[in-house]
């Protein structure tokens, strides 16, 4: 025990004796997080609506495919799910309104009404998505229209409006959980490697074998010193970007951060245990480069850390949702945006710990004194 | 400390093979408490793979390495807790101040130690605040001997410790030795300047090819080449190019 707390306060005092890295490991998060904070990417966007079908049946089917548009002109980025989900999505900003198909939604001589509930703080993308709805329903009617009397059904359909106040902050506040998770890996990782690797190529780590100590020592010293580094550094980036950006943390729960620190130490152990397994290989610096920036480079683009991912395409979200990454920047997002807290986190928790234990059984595998 | 045991080192028949080249074949010495043991040879000769068996650093094929009467293969770890290593390459943190990393290795022993009065023990207490990478070579051996004494070790291992110092600052670690020696270590050596070792060394094992081909006192050793008939090609000098390159530059180090 004393002699983890010695390595530990070794290192720690390391780490921040060392300007460049500290420098380093705010200012390019933060710079991301504002240059991307200050775009306005919902503009170019078709608004997100969640669709709920109650009916599930042929001609609700049509209508929805009908308002998802064709590959010439996309009109609504539809999403589906409960009843819940959806309102969550529409309360917490990540979609502009639901729309709900009722059950006897094309059963004959039925009057089906169709409920638009929209966030009142979005009347532009209000008046889009209920255009669209107008516009699609009428041409599902005149398409009925074209058919022989005999075989037309009658279903008539009405809207109903209502609308609810979100406590969504739209793209910025999407945005800084993201950027901290992804912070957290290129800490996580990266400050390993490189610090392991120097360690090991300047022959500082053969100079312990030389002492009394395991590695389990060390390496847990180092663990330790990494995991509060990136819970510090999760901080700073959070509350910075906030203040910079002006959105509340968690709907202003205090607990939140506390969630926060639970899913950075996760995050930070994941990463941290990814970066020893690579520098467990790696026999310098310049085979550990590019290696730990395969692994980092894709999962930036790939895990929903600067757009969802939701605008890519399906055949690539059926793998991204199980990146590292996704899991974490998903679940910092539902605590800091989505008002979620650490025990309502369900497949983000069960992913971050499958991937926390590959990855540390490999780096144990890996490790090597010289 | 750890109970005397007389003699400190027993090495028996310790063979190493790295794949197709055997470094150590069939080395076997005794090393007595309280004296200064050479180990002389050219490079790949075989020293530092024999030391760094002692050391638990490395597994022998085959023999024993006994510490002070432990087994180094039956618990390494005790071996390492008494012994004192200075390797061949030594690296410490940096960003860590000398008293900083003095301080951290004792801790690594669970020992208790003032880390400027260790640091004063080797000369360096005046620069307790410096880190690692501003130090000049000469110092930087006598960080990594300062940092092997933290335990107050039985045995210190010096492998070359003065390889690539000037002469000023290979004189003041002679001087260091010669102190940690009278304080009552036993210190292992390697070295190949055969000055340095009839300086410090009591006696001295010649290592060629994996295996020891002479054992004695220098004096003896150098005796037993006289009786051979053996004339040295020039006569001796009172003086020699160090003492000449010594005198014009002074003993003060340059660090």
């Amino acid at each position: 025990m004393k002699i983890y707390l010695a390595l530990t306060v070794a290192s720690l005092k390391m780490y921040f004796r060392n300007k460049q890295a500290l420098f380093w490991a705010l200012f390019f998060p933060l710079l991301i997080m504002i240059i991307f904070g200050m775009m306005n990417f919902n503009k170019y966007s078709s608004p997100n609506v969640g669709i709920y079908d109650a009916a599930n049946n042929y001609a609700s089917q049509a209508l929805i495919e009908a308002l998802k548009g064709n590959s010439d002109q996309k009109l609504l980025s539809v999403s589906t799910g409960t009843l819940d989900e959806l309102h969550h999505e529409l309360e917490f900003g990540s979609s502009r309104a639901v729309i709900e198909i009722p059950a006897n939604y094309g059963i004959p001589g039925e009057f089906a009404e169709i409920k638009f509930i929209y966030d009142e703080r979005f009347q532009q993308e209000r008046a889009v998505i209920a255009t669209i709805l107008e516009k699609v329903t009428d041409a599902v009617f005149k398409e009925a229209a074209q058919v022989p009397d005999e075989y037309r059904v009658e279903n008539a359909i009405g809207i109903s409006d209502s609308v609810i106040t979100g406590q969504g902050q739209g793209f910025k506040a999407w945005l800084i959980p993201g950027v901290a998770a992804m912070a957290i890996m290129q800490t996580g990782l990266f400050t390993v490697v490189f610090t392991l690797v120097r360690f090991k190529s300047q022959g500082v780590l053969r100079r312990l074998k030389a002492t009394p100590i395991g590695a389990a020592h060390f390496l847990a010293g180092q663990l330790t010193t990494k995991a509060i580094v990136v819970v510090l550094q999760t901080y700073v980036l959070v509350i910075v970007g906030a203040v910079v950006l002006g959105v509340s943390v968690g709907g202003g729960r205090l607990g939140a951060w506390f969630d926060l620190s639970i899913l950075a130490l996760l995050g930070g152990a994941l990463f941290i245990a990814i970066g020893l397994a690579v520098s467990g290989w790696a026999k310098n610096e310049e085979t550990a480069a590019p290696i730990a920036n395969i692994i980092t480079m894709p999962m930036m683009f790939l895990s929903g850390v600067f757009f969802p991912l939701s605008v890519m395409p399906d055949w690539l979200t059926r793998w991204s949702q199980y990146l590292p990454l996704t899991y974490l920047a998903d679940g910092m997002r539902a605590i800091t945006v989505e008002g979620a807290s650490i025990t309502t986190l369900g497949g983000e928790l069960i992913g971050l710990g499958v991937w926390i234990s590959i990855s540390f059984a490999i780096a144990i595998k890996m490790f090597r004194w010289e | 400390m750890t109970t005397a045991i007389d003699p400190v080192i027993v090495a028996k028949d310790l063979r190493k093979k790295y794949e197709d080249i055997t470094a150590v074949n069939g080395i076997s010495f005794e090393v007595r408490r309280g004296e200064v043991f050479g180990m002389l040879g050219p490079n790949g000769a075989g020293k530092t793979t024999t030391i760094e068996i002692l050391e638990g650093m490395r597994d022998a094929d085959s023999g024993d390495a006994i510490i002070n009467g432990i087994n180094v293969k039956d618990d390494p770890i005790a071996v390492k807790a008494m012994i004192g290593v200075q390797l061949q390459q030594n690296a410490f943190f940096d960003k860590l101040k000398l008293s900083e990393i003095v301080d951290l290795y004792a801790k690594l022993y669970l020992a208790k130690v003032d880390p400027v009065e260790i640091l004063s023990r080797v000369g360096l207490d005046n620069r307790k605040n410096a880190q690692y990478a501003e130090l000049s070579g000469g110092q930087k051996q006598r960080l990594s001997i300062a940092v092997a004494l933290v335990n107050d070790p039985v045995v210190l291992f010096l492998d070359e410790p003065t390889t690539g110092l000037d002469p000023q600052a290979r004189r003041q670690l002679w001087e260091l030795v010669r102190k940690i020696q009278a304080d009552g270590a036993t210190i292992v050596l390697t070295t190949h300047y055969m000055e340095e070792a009839e300086e410090l060394c009591d006696r001295i094992a010649v290592v060629e090819n994996g295996e020891i081909i002479a054992l004695d006192t220098p004096d003896a050793l150098i005796d037993q080449l006289l009786s051979t008939g053996f004339k040295p090609e020039k006569r001796v000098r009172e003086a020699t190019l160090d003492d000449v390159f010594l005198n014009l530059t002074g003993h003060d180090l340059r660090d």
